[in-house]
This record gives structure tokens, C-alpha cells and sequence, in this order.
């Protein structure tokens, strides 16, 4: 009886070990359009009510724990007040999210305003729904999808500076790669030198971009603002339009520059954070002008 | 673990809000700048209860869900979840059920597990960035929050498992009953 349970218990390992390694490898063989990718699409599109209902139902519990984060954080120069926020913790917590989402808004339109948005593209306004768990995917999920327009390789902005772009959508929602995931490259541009090079992510470390394949002997100076620099060589096209803030030049040292032709940069969007972001939609879709 | 048709609905349900949970708001927490992985250590919590089979079987089932939900590659978190619903299960097969301590040390050093395996394979498929060393402080820390986490999450899964559960229908028919005419009622004396 217990060998049974034994063989039985080994078995079933050994079937789900399997299949997570048959779904991985095929996942990977298959193209965009493949099977394991449309029921995937497919499972997201039935549970994504669900996702929208449980976010905002949670989002007082996440409101809630982020405060005791930031009041942890501040709790210096909250001894003193720390009885009477008591009393108001639920009303500030709610009313600071509603402001703070009002202000992210606003910002967001400051950033895509002064002529970034090229002509013809339509910004959707999405929420952010889901982020991964883990510092792996830097990836999130925003609750607008094809049916709101939204196509692959759409740029995705965030208040201050570049977010992403869409890499899958399904009717409801969409999935946003950040600019600070392992496959993330943005060819930018340092605003103040015009030097050009492609920005891509220190993976874990969110708050530090890098800046490659600079030019030797260009002269950049920290504090230097990046953009995005848009190129466009007949038919080929970068799918992010040019001139959208990316971060700010932190460390830019002689002997990094000189052996690797790299600098550093953060970003100015708040990726962890974020609550909206705006989708660069067009007609034809993927971001290309 | 006896399961019945309700148990398998009540447990389908609890699978299903966990991983929802997770993405939409544990997901989007942040605590020392990392967020807690409790669909980890739901995982955790029914292999601890229910043996190694059943932390298998969640795992994978709760790991794929996220996998879809997320539009990330098919079968990573499933693999990584399943391994650690099987090791608690273990645990539980091979020492028994685990004490407050053990149930801590397990929150945290299974978290650190599921953070291992899921580097591994990210590793393993290809990963073309430099990986920064914040990464090994985000595991840790998760580890720590897991292992914070692990009581109250178990106890909650136990609630929702609770009927289905060997030990507890045992503990149920040892108690005695009391009051007018129960069988455990002292004799008068003479």
C-alpha cells in the first residue's frame, strides 16, 4: 500500500516536472502566434475582469501597506504626529491615492506635451493592473488591449519619461516590457552632446540604466539629460518617436567610457510605482511613424 | 487530504484568488524595496498540510495560472512552484507537521528556494543584460518577508482546507463531547 502511494507520489512528479519542461521548451520554439501563446492570451482574457474587480477591491490593502512603508521610512519626522495620524490613516491613505493619481495623470500629459507625440498617434490611457513578482520580468499589465487600439511594439509612457513598449495584448489588456527588462534596448540620444547609444537595463537594479556603444571620446557630463533618438533609415524605423525623456546621466567616468563606451543613467519614470501610463497608439500599430 | 467534490472547488477558488492576489496587490507592494511572494507560501502551506502531492499539484496549478496571467513564458513559475509545494510536502511526509519554528524556517528558506529556481531558469533560457547584485538583497529579503509571513498565511489556508484535512477529522472524533448526556460526562459519584 505504501509503495503504491510511494510510486503513485513519483509519478505524478514526475508527469508535472515534464510538462513544465515541455511548455517551456515549446513556448520557446513557438513563434508569437502559436498555440501555447494564444491559449495563454486566452486564459488572461477570461480572468481579466477578474484581475480589474481584484485590483481596485486590494487596493486599499496595498494602499494601506505601502503607507506603513513610507511612514516607516519617515518615521523620524513622524513621532510627533504619529497619534493623530492614527486616527486618519484610512482617510489619508485614501485621499493621498486619489491626489497622487490625479498627479501622475497630470504629469503624464506635461511629459507628451511640446510636440513629442507625432502626428497621427492616438495616446490611450491605461491603469496598471499587474506587475511580476519577481526583479526577472520587469514586465506589467496594463487593463486596455487590442480593443482599445493598443498593438504590439506600441511605446508606453509613464509621468516623467519612457516606460516600455507593448510586447502581447489580448482584447482587454496588454503586456508592457519596461525599459529595465534583460531583453529592454532603446537607442537614445545624450540631449546636450547629440552623442547616440542604446540604453539597456542592469537587471535587478531598477534604478540604474546604462547608456552603450557611446562613441569613444565623446564628452558627456553628468547630469546630462537622454532621450530617445528616434532614427529612421528608409524602411527601418525605431518604434519609439524621438525626443521622449528617458533618465538622467548619474556616473559618467573617463575610464568607463574609454573601456566600455558606457555611462549610467536613471530613469526618470517611477517603474516600480507607477499607477497610469499612456499607450502611443496608431492605426497601423507597432509604434513606427 | 479527503477530497471531495467541494474540497476541489473550495481549493480551485483558493488557487485562482491567490495567484489574482499576487499579481494585483501583494505584487505591487513594496516593503524595503521588494514585495512578498505569498502565493509561495500558499504553496508552501498546502504542501505542509496536505503532503507532497498536493504541494506539487498547487504549485504547478498556481504557478502556470500566473504564468498566463502574466504573458510570461509557459511553465517557469509553474516548475519553480511545484518544486517548492513538493519539498514542504516532504517535510511534512518525512518529519511531520511542522512546528511554529519549523514552519518559519520553512516560509524563508523555501521562498529563498523558489527564488533560486526561478533565477535558474532565467538563467537558463538566456538572460542578455548584466545582472546587478540587487538581485541576491531582493531574494533575501523575500526569503525574510516569507518567513514572516508564514504562520498567518498557514493558518488561513488551514482554515480554508481545514475540513479536508486527515489530522483535524481525527482530532474532531477524540474530542469529547459534554453536557446533558455526553458520552465523556463523569459518573455520579456515590
Amino acid at each position: 500500500m505504501y509503495r503504491k502511494q510511494v510510486r503513485r507520489r513519483r509519478a505524478v512528479l514526475l508527469l508535472l516536472v515534464a510538462a513544465s519542461l515541455t511548455l517551456l521548451s515549446l513556448y520557446y520554439r513557438e513563434g508569437n502566434g502559436g498555440p501555447l501563446h494564444g491559449g495563454e492570451k486566452v486564459v488572461s482574457t477570461i480572468f481579466s475582469p477578474l484581475q480589474n474587480g481584484a485590483d481596485r477591491a486590494l487596493k486599499p490593502v496595498r494602499d494601506l501597506v505601502n503607507w506603513f512603508h513610507e511612514t516607516f521610512d519617515a518615521r523620524g519626522e513622524n513621532d510627533q504626529l504619529r497619534d493623530q495620524v492614527a486616527d486618519l490613516r484610512d482617510q489619508l491613505a485614501r485621499s493621498q491615492t486619489t491626489q497622487a493619481e490625479a498627479k501622475e495623470l497630470k504629469s503624464l500629459d506635461e511629459t507628451l506635451s511640446g510636440g513629442i507625440v507625432p502626428d497621427g498617434t492616438d495616446p490611450v490611457t491605461a491603469r496598471v493592473v499587474g506587475r511580476s513578482p519577481t526583479v526577472w520580468y520587469s514586465t506589467v499589465t496594463i487593463d486596455k488591449g487590442s480593443g482599445d487600439g493598443v498593438h504590439v511594439d506600441d511605446p508606453v509612457v509613464a509621468a516623467e519619461g519612457l516606460a516600455g513598449k507593448v510586447t502581447q495584448t489580448t482584447s482587454n489588456t496588454a503586456q508592457v516590457t519596461l525599459i529595465t527588462d534583460a531583453d529592454s534596448a532603446v537607442t537614445a540620444r545624450v540631449s546636450s552632446s547629440g552623442a547616440t547609444g542604446v540604453v539597456e537595463p542592469d537587471v535587478g537594479n531598477p534604478n540604474d540604466l546604462q547608456l552603450d556603444y557611446l562613441e569613444r571620446g565623446t564628452d558627456i557630463a553628468e547630469g546630462s539629460m537622454v532621450v530617445t533618438a528616434g532614427f529612421s533609415t528608409g524602411d527601418l524605423g525605431s518604434i519609439f518617436p524621438p525626443g521622449i525623456p528617458i533618465g538622467r546621466i548619474t556616473k559618467a567616468s573617463v575610464e568607463e567610457q574609454q573601456a566600455y563606451q558606457r555611462v549610467h543613467l536613471e530613469p526618470f519614470a517611477d517603474l516600480r510605482g507607477m499607477s497610469f501610463v499612456k499607450v502611443l497608439t496608431t492605426p497601423s500599430g507597432g509604434g513606427k511613424q | 487530504m479527503i477530497l471531495t467534490r467541494g474540497m476541489v472547488a473550495r481549493l480551485a477558488l483558493l488557487m485562482a484568488f491567490t495567484a489574482i492576489a499576487q499579481l494585483v496587490c501583494f505584487s505591487k507592494m513594496d516593503i524595503f524595496g521588494t514585495s512578498p511572494d505569498v502565493a509561495l507560501l500558499v504553496v508552501i502551506s498546502l504542501g505542509a498540510l496536505g503532503g507532497s502531492l498536493t504541494g506539487a499539484v498547487a504549485g504547478f496549478s498556481i504557478g502556470l495560472l500566473i504564468d498566463c496571467l502574466l504573458l510570461e513564458t509557459l511553465g517557469a513559475f509553474a516548475l519553480a512552484m511545484l518544486s517548492v509545494g513538493y519539498v514542504a510536502g516532504r517535510y511534512r511526509e518525512t518529519i511531520g507537521f511542522p512546528t511554529r519554528g519549523a514552519v518559519v524556517l520553512l516560509g524563508g528558506a523555501l521562498t529563498l528556494l523558489g527564488a533560486l529556481v526561478i533565477a535558474a531558469i532565467q538563467i537558463g533560457t538566456g538572460i542578455d543584460a548584466t545582472v546587478s547584485f540587487l538581485v541576491v538583497r531582493d531574494a533575501l529579503i523575500k526569503s525574510l518577508l516569507g518567513a514572516l509571513l508564514a504562520i498567518p498565511v498557514l493558518w488561513i489556508v488551514r482554515l480554508v482546507v481545514r475540513s479536508a484535512l486527515v489530522d483535524e477529522r481525527r482530532a474532531a472524533r477524540r474530542r469529547p463531547m459534554v453536557g446533558r448526556g455526553g458520552a465523556a460526562q463523569a459518573p455520579p459519584a456515590k
